[in-house]
């Protein structure tokens, strides 16, 4: 009797803990959703030869484990921004640009809470590959929830370039120039002709019909109708590339301002655009840009374009000089009119 | 009389014509021989090859162009410069060093050797020959690269008359250049893309609530159910992130209830899903982004409030350049009209962050 009261409370206490261990269990068998990846790799790879890198992957969780399966997928240009469109389909088609049969890597890894782990990562370029720009990205993709009606999933991506060098075609083609607003919260980007607000970023829009990605560089220069001249030194300032068959928007401000910010214990420069010192009235805009890779041609383009800076203050002040001027005009003429019918009338009663 | 009068006239606006044809036929000339012949003209098929684009290596470069000015020349001026306008003042790149430069091979229009140079400034002299034109090949060993590989250079090229690149400029014209890594350099800050989610996350994502799913009840035509979860996200890396969204609408089996493709407001008793990123009051759910750094916006068609879309592998938050970490709440809403057939509707939404290019 005595060993059977005893299992009992045994078997008991076994129950007790495992449904109080239980749900700790199943939070633990949740992947973490928070990580920290690289964002973009670059390498330049001659045929032939193999390259050796790391991917440093962090959890930032404080209790469970991040699980993340890794994927190669290739990527477009979503529009003219730099925003990668995934082919996330597994069937999707291998691009011609693609890094995937090139890249190797591991298929899943699992990082403890607060800690990091970094993935061994290969580019191994063929000896007869022929030169340009090969791109692919990699989805780090948490596992997916299971229960409830809308279930959560993050995924990190870094986009990998590789440059074969060599002998390519580049053909950048400028399609669009001029003053720019930028997209806002709710707001989309645009150019823009005419406007009341300071003009605070120019931008240019340029068609890759060549086989690698391009990144420009070069200067835009803003001359006033009055003279004043305002130079942009660096059109590019991120190195955003156009990617193959790309029509890409480049912004560059007219005033910058850097800032050097600490993000996650780092230093990092911030550049944001300020208010430039536009004088209202016409401005003539002209570009001067340069591309072209390593021993292939420097390739130059120009153009130029209007804008307009008409601020609301500078037409009430104008309207109310032109009122006024037109007043000064009105009061003159009636005066000089009946200074004439008066001379005319006394001219008439003489007679 | 008259006719002598007529004949004299005639004699005379002949010659009238044949010295204003003849003005304008030297204006010709002038325009169309002189003015070329001065005006100084870009070198054509510029290229530069770098054998080594490790940054700081030393190794060697490769420079060519076709001279373009029918005129004898007698010097080049090399200015190695971060920009390439050749108007610019001249920012050196940091770290190149073109001192020790010597002219290893030359081709085409040849018979120059290095006159002087600088850290940034090489001088090729010979006797003033009239150029064959023929492109021009010249190779340079023994340069030490830029150390940056955040910015191109450019190497501003002049031909003079003179044997010293001083006197009017015959041709111009840069070229491109720039150093890479082939393999990143550990010293360097690696950039980075902090990501995080779940129903509740903090800032800086240092911590979640852990929940990543969420029962919404009963679906009623009278009644619109909402949800909302948070993200986070920030990077140092100067192309900025991007947010997709990326699933399929809600399903029970067969049966969906269809995403809405457009920014739409929500109506009771409508088959409606979708989410946005801002504070709404019709219905009364979600929040505005939070955090100060302005880079990191929502995308338009998920920015107004009131108004909601889903699309799958729409971009739904970015910032062009480097943004602190930045808060966002996504606000769920799903519509039901009375013929909607009974099942448990579930989706699962992935949200990808990205760099960009």
């Amino acid at each position: 009797m005595k060993r059977f009261k005893s299992i009992v409370v045994a078997a008991l206490v076994a129950v007790i803990t495992i449904s109080s261990v239980a749900p700790g269990l199943m939070v633990a068998a949740q992947s973490s959703a928070s990580l920290s990846i690289v964002p973009k790799k670059n390498y330049t790879v001659e045929p032939g030869r193999t390259i050796k890198d790391t991917l440093t992957i962090r959890n930032l969780d404080a209790d469970a484990p991040l699980e993340l399966s890794l994927r190669v997928v290739d990527f477009t240009y979503t529009d003219d921004s730099g925003t990668p469109k995934l082919m996330l389909a597994e069937d999707a088609p291998q691009t011609t640009w693609s890094l995937k049969p090139f890249l190797d890597l591991p298929e899943t890894v699992t990082i403890e809470p607060r800690s990091s782990k970094t993935v061994d990562l290969s580019v191994a370029i063929p000896a007869n590959q022929g030169a340009g720009s090969y791109y692919s990205a990699i989805v780090y993709a948490s596992g997916a929830p299971e229960g409830g009606n809308v279930g959560l999933s993050a995924s990190g991506v870094t986009l990998v370039f590789t440059s074969v060098p060599g002998e390519v075609n580049e053909d950048l083609q400028l399609e669009k120039f001029g003053a720019y607003n930028v997209a806002k919260t709710g707001k989309e980007a645009g150019y823009t002709f005419l406007s009341t607000l300071k003009p605070e970023t120019m931008a240019y829009t340029l068609k890759n019909n060549g086989n690698v990605t391009e990144a420009p560089v070069g200067t835009i220069t803003l001359r006033h109708m009055f003279g004043q001249e305002i130079e942009i030194d660096n059109v590019n300032p991120n190195q955003s590339l156009a990617l193959v068959g790309q029509t890409r928007t480049f912004t560059a401000c007219i005033k910058l301002k850097a800032q050097e910010v600490e993000f996650n214990g780092t230093r990092a420069q911030s550049t944001q655009c300020a208010t430039p010192d536009l004088w209202p009235g016409i401005y003539t805009a002209t570009i001067n840009l340069f591309y072209g890779q390593n021993g292939n041609r420097t390739q130059e383009i120009t153009g130029s374009a209007t804008f307009i800076y008409l601020p609301l203050w500078f037409i009430i002040v104008l309207a109310v000089v032109i009122g006024f001027i037109g007043y000064v005009a009105f009061r003159i003429t009636s005066k000089v009119k009946s200074k004439r019918r008066g001379s005319r009338k006394r001219s008439a009663r003489r007679r | 009389m008259q006719h002598k009068f007529a004949r004299v006239q005639a004699h005379i606006f002949t010659w009238n014509h044949t010295w204003s044809e003849m003005l304008l036929a030297l204006v010709l000339v002038v325009l169309v021989i002189v003015s070329p012949a001065s005006a100084a003209l870009r070198f054509a098929d510029r290229s530069l090859y770098i054998r080594d684009v490790t940054p700081s290596a030393t190794t060697d470069y490769t420079v060519s162009w076709r001279y373009m000015s029918p005129e004898a020349v007698g010097s080049v001026e090399m200015l190695f410069c971060i920009d390439p306008i050749p108007y610019h003042d001249c920012v050196p790149p940091a770290g190149l060093d073109v001192s020790g430069a010597t002219l290893s091979e030359q081709s085409g229009e040849t018979g120059f050797s290095i006159q002087s140079k600088t850290n940034n400034r090489i001088v090729l002299t010979r006797t003033p020959t009239m150029i064959n034109g023929l492109g021009a090949v010249y190779r340079f060993d023994n340069i030490v690269n830029p150390s940056t590989t955040t910015q191109s250079f450019a190497i501003r090229l002049k031909s003079h008359a003179s044997i010293d690149a001083s006197g009017p400029q015959i041709d111009f014209g840069s070229v491109k250049g720039q150093v890479t890594d082939a393999i990143v350099i550990e010293t360097q800050v690696p950039p980075m893309l902090i990501f995080c989610l779940a129903e509740q996350v903090e800032d800086n994502c240092a911590g979640t609530n852990d929940t990543y799913y969420k029962d919404l009840g009963t679906l009623d035509p009278d009644t619109t159910l909402v949800t909302q979860s948070q993200m986070a996200v920030g990077t140092n890396a100067t192309g900025g992130f991007a947010i997709t969204a990326n699933g399929t609408t809600m399903s029970a089996g067969v049966n969906t209830i269809p995403a809405l493709a457009s920014p739409t407001e929500s109506i009771a008793g409508q088959n409606q899903f979708g989410i946005n990123l801002v504070e709404n009051t019709e219905p009364a759910i979600g929040g505005d982004p939070e955090g100060d750094w302005e880079n990191a916006i929502v995308s338009a068609d998920y920015g107004t409030p009131n108004q909601f879309k889903f699309v799958s592998g729409d971009l739904i938050a970015y910032s062009p350049n480097v943004s602190l970490m930045k808060k966002f709440t996504v606000s769920y809403v799903v519509n039901a009209s009375p013929n909607l057939r009974a099942g448990v509707y579930s989706t699962t939404i992935t949200y990808i962050a990205s760099g960009r290019f």
